[in-house]
């Protein structure tokens, strides 16, 4: 064989790749960097001149001694521990409810896929009508059993909820798809044997479904976890973080501090966080997938 | 399904009611939707206020599909249309060189570069959007087609897909392919690609509606109104004609049901590509 040869063999496999590793270098990698050294730049336009200086840590130390930033941390805290719990229980639930045997099966299945085919803007704006305090469907059936209009959207204790709404409409749906796939990979002989034991229908749930799950619902748990973490479509197209920054979560916060008062600097800082944060959930889940991974082998 | 025998004790009218809950909390956001497009704004809060059944019976006016067109849908369209073509085919092609990659060679920092093309894309895109966008007007690319194509066409879970395809393919028929003297790319072109047509639906299918839901990236990526994407149309008719409640149900339906249409068509393989299961 000719050194030429050799040469092509050795390079073939990262001829393949460089497309897309490019790609993924410089639109996924890079970016991670940019937001990191911007964060360190303040920006000001004195006399419609930009100017930018390094100033280290120092956005940093306007954002920690900001209250507004720890609002916005706590009302994203508060979305995470009630937003995630209520999908991925809706999701199992409905995925165990779709399990069981009936004619029209298929169809009822189809029927609620339905949300994963609209995209979330599409839920955002249509939810949002219906959530009209005035001439909303949701305050005009409520209105059939005597129950008095609720402002939704547009009130500080109910606009959080609201999103939850919106939002979990969209994800149940779609997270239900990877626990229903999780189900069906269950071997049935299972079933069989604790029948023959005698065991009731909630130990088959304890003993046999719940373990052998157990993956599906922690890789469901990580991935709505960080898909929510960002989630700020309702926000941007509705509530703008209001009514007085009830839902103005973090990343809503790092879209209007750049996009809204230009202020680069404090919206890359939180940038920059997220990210971090984003990572650390992204460490579970690759602790979690690595696990599966094995199981497969 | 496997797991049809399981008794579940409670009574089937139980169930059915649950099922029927659920499904009206599913379905009845969209059908509103898509009953109202074709009704006058009259009509439809006359309907709602006080409730009647009525508003989820579908009206037969198209005045709002005229009037969203006269205000720059049809331009949103074309242009979702070719983003998301672009991307469908650009994405196939660089996705199932990498994936390709991966399946057939050994490499020095194969496994390492695996896990970090597919983590990277665990990273929520809403995240990094910001920074991207920075460097969109660093390198000129700000408010162009570039812009909104290039950035998302490489896709870890697209990879993945066509990687754990191609596995799939008797090595005897390539290193036969060798020996005659086909190429790399010539076996990767003319006997991987053609085999793996599945694959391609899903994934393609992916592509597409990924592009197609896409909001938060063109929104900030491409302000201009000629370069504007369905989503950002929908979202700007929501604010700036906020009273026009029929034109917004008109434009959610259209936007909504162009993905669904190929999404049930497609069912098996897109819920296939979606989860990595394969669909019985």
């Amino acid at each position: 064989m000719s050194t030429n040869f050799f040469r092509r063999q050795w390079i073939v496999p990262y001829l393949f790749l460089a497309p897309a590793l490019i790609a993924t270098v410089a639109f996924k990698l890079y970016p991670i960097f940019i937001g990191l050294w911007e964060s360190f730049i303040y920006t000001s336009f004195g006399g419609g001149v930009e100017k930018r200086v390094f100033v280290w840590l120092e956005n940093y130390q306007y954002l920690f001694a900001d209250p507004l930033f720890w609002q916005s941390l706590k009302i994203t805290g508060i979305l995470t521990i009630l937003i995630n719990p209520i999908q991925i229980s809706l999701s199992l639930g409905l995925a165990l409810l779709l399990m069981r045997k009936s004619k029209y099966i298929r169809i009822i299945r189809s029927l609620f896929l339905l949300p994963v085919g609209v995209a979330l803007p599409i839920a955002t704006v249509v939810w949002g009508l219906m959530l009209d305090p005035y001439q909303g469907l949701v305050n005009g059936f409520i209105g059939l059993f005597g129950i008095p209009p609720q402002p939704f959207l547009v009130s500080e204790d109910q606009a959080l909820w609201s999103i939850i709404v919106i939002a979990t409409w969209k994800g149940v749906a779609f997270w239900m798809l990877f626990l229903l796939a999780g189900l069906e990979d269950i071997p049935k002989q299972l079933y069989e044997a604790s029948k023959i034991d005698g065991a009731k229908p909630f130990q088959n749930f304890r003993f046999i479904t719940l373990p052998l799950l157990k993956r599906s619902i922690l890789f469901v748990l990580v991935a709505d976890t960080a898909t929510n973490f960002v989630l700020m479509v309702p926000m941007i197209i509705l509530t703008k973080g209001g009514p007085m920054q009830s839902t103005n979560v973090l990343v809503y916060e790092a879209y209007r501090s750049g996009f809204y008062y230009q202020d680069w600097g404090r919206s890359l800082s939180i940038t920059t966080l997220l990210t971090l944060i984003s990572l650390i959930i992204i460490g579970f889940q690759l602790f979690f997938l690595g696990e599966k991974r094995d199981e497969k082998k | 399904m496997l797991l049809r025998h399981i008794k579940i004790n409670w009574p089937i009218y139980a169930w059915y009611f649950v099922i029927l809950i659920g499904l009206m909390i599913t379905v009845i956001p969209f059908w509103w939707a898509l009953s109202s497009s074709f009704k006058d704004n009259v009509t439809i809060f006359a309907e709602v206020s006080p409730f009647s059944f009525k508003s989820l019976i579908p009206g037969t006016s198209l005045d709002p599909y005229y009037g969203i067109f006269m205000k720059g849908f049809g331009r949103a369209m074309l242009n979702t249309l070719f983003v998301s073509v672009a991307s469908v085919l650009g994405g196939l092609l660089i996705n199932s060189m990498a994936g390709f990659a991966f399946a057939q060679f050994r490499f020095k920092g194969d496994n390492i570069l695996f896990g970090f093309m597919i983590l990277s894309f665990a990273v929520p895109a809403d995240a990094i959007a910001i920074p991207l966008f920075k460097m969109m007007r660093q390198i000129g690319w700000f408010d162009t087609y570039y812009a909104l194509i290039i950035p998302m066409l490489a896709n870890g879970i697209i990879i993945f897909l066509f990687r754990q395809f191609f596995i799939g393919i008797p090595k005897e028929l390539m290193e036969a392919a060798r020996v005659d003297g086909l190429s790399w790319f010539g076996i990767y072109w003319k006997i991987c690609i053609p085999l793996s047509k599945p694959v391609i639906l899903g994934a393609g299918l992916l592509l597409f509606v990924f592009q197609w839901e896409s909001f938060l990236w063109p929104l900030i990526a491409a302000p201009s109104p000629d370069k504007h994407l369905i989503q950002v149309v929908l979202a700007r008719f929501s604010t700036e004609y906020a009273p026009i409640w029929n034109q917004q149900f008109a434009a959610s339906t259209i936007a909504g049901l162009f993905p669904l249409i190929f999404i049930y068509i497609f069912q098996k393989q897109f819920v296939s590509a979606l989860t990595g299961v394969e669909q019985k």
